[in-house]
């Protein structure tokens, strides 16, 4: 056995793990060996001299004292943050609740001046009321947004107008279908609807 | 039936007081000797036993009630101080003389801790050169050694608390009682 060997086994033996066989072998070397014999001794003095370091005193008493006062008053266990960290998938639902409905109500709100779109040279623009003259006829599709159509003359297409009114002449002609559209939803449905026709026909 | 400490830790975190004052007082004292010990220094031992019942107040949702309390709380305390002594950085030799300060070395520089209990009047010499010896352990021998030695854990506990493989700290202690060796040798 080399002495290297040995010294890990007196390691061993001091933590008392060194099995029974090998206890054999290093007693057997150190029958031989004064250096290791010399080497044991002063671990083992070292060992003992540890074990009996003086143990500290006690923690001064007004230690848990200290301690108690510094705590935070309340554990607040259920606070948001806790709930947050729980339930990941609900805040992060919760999030893009908020951010959808804030950004929709931004955008209802942008919206207040009068759009028309379609066939604009055969309608005429006064203020907020869009007037298809008698006798015109507007091709295609009429959309009028925050205003009033009023209709004397033919309109070819569908005429869709939202948050307003519509008069009809007994001269006009529709040809497709009035629609007014006056509600948060059915305005998001039909922006939906356009912004799908835009993709699948391009306009 | 559950240990006690765990039963005072879920009480505690139902927000009863009174049970964490209970979990201070079992434990108050075995973490001041490891801080001590770790520290060689008793204001840094109040700050850090003050600091790991804060965290342990803090975290007690975070506790797992199949790990032992013991272990958990001292794994708290084991690396507060390992931290602490490795901020001490740079560190110079406690023994080496100080160039701006003539004649005066490491230990008359530190801040004079003259609280001195009255067991520690009767501190033989022997147990003073034992104490100095830990001192200049380097922390991760310094920590396994404290374990081991001062709060009489088995190897297999060092090594929950520790978060390391059994044999890692088998290594580390058999280098810390090496190190104490050779140290102790020519002073005693």
């Amino acid at each position: 056995m080399k002495c290297n060997a040995a010294i890990a086994y007196m390691h061993d033996y001091l933590d008392g793990e060194l099995p029974r066989e090998q206890t054999a072998e290093l007693q057997h070397h150190l029958a031989e060996c004064a250096g290791c014999r010399n080497r044991l001794d002063s671990l083992e003095k070292t060992d003992a001299l540890l074990r009996s370091a003086p143990k500290p005193e006690s923690a001064p008493d007004y230690l848990a004292y200290r301690i108690m006062k510094s705590l935070p008053k309340s554990r607040n266990a259920k606070t948001w943050t806790t709930w947050v960290r729980r339930h990941p998938a609900l805040s992060a639902a919760a999030m893009f609740l908020v951010i959808m409905v804030s950004s929709f109500v931004a955008m209802w709100n942008q919206s207040q001046e009068l759009t028309v779109s379609g066939d604009l040279d055969h309608v005429v623009i006064r203020g907020n009321t869009v007037i298809v003259p008698a006798g015109q006829q507007v091709a295609g599709d009429l959309t009028i947004e925050n205003g009033t159509a009023q209709v004397e003359g033919d309109v070819q297409g569908n005429l869709t107008i939202i948050d307003g009114n519509v008069t009809l002449a007994s001269t006009a002609h529709i040809a497709g279908k009035i629609k007014t559209i006056d509600r948060a939803v059915d305005w998001a449905w039909y922006k939906v609807t356009s912004w799908f026709d835009t993709i699948a026909y391009g306009s | 039936m559950k240990p006690i400490e765990t039963r005072l830790a879920r009480l505690a975190r139902k927000g009863d007081q009174r049970a964490f004052a209970e979990i201070v007082d079992l434990y108050k004292d075995k973490l001041y000797h490891l801080a001590y010990r770790m520290m060689n220094n008793r204001q840094e031992a109040e700050d850090i036993v003050q600091e790991c019942f804060l965290r342990v107040y803090k975290h007690l949702d975070r506790y797992d009630e199949n790990q032992k309390f013991s272990t958990w709380i001292y794994r708290i305390a084991t690396n507060l101080c390992i931290d602490r002594l490795r901020k001490r950085k740079p560190t110079y030799s406690l023994d080496a003389e100080s160039s701006e300060h003539e004649g005066l070395d490491g230990y008359a520089m530190m801040p004079s801790d003259d609280r001195t209990p009255e067991s520690e009047m009767l501190l033989s010499e022997t147990q003073r050169i034992i104490r100095e010896a830990i001192e200049t352990l380097p922390p991760k021998y310094k920590s396994v050694i404290v374990l081991r030695y001062l709060q009489d854990m088995s190897l297999q506990e060092i090594s929950e608390v520790m978060g390391m493989p059994v044999t890692t700290v088998k290594t580390r202690v058999h280098r810390g009682r090496e190190y104490m060796r050779k140290k102790l040798e020519n002073k005693l």
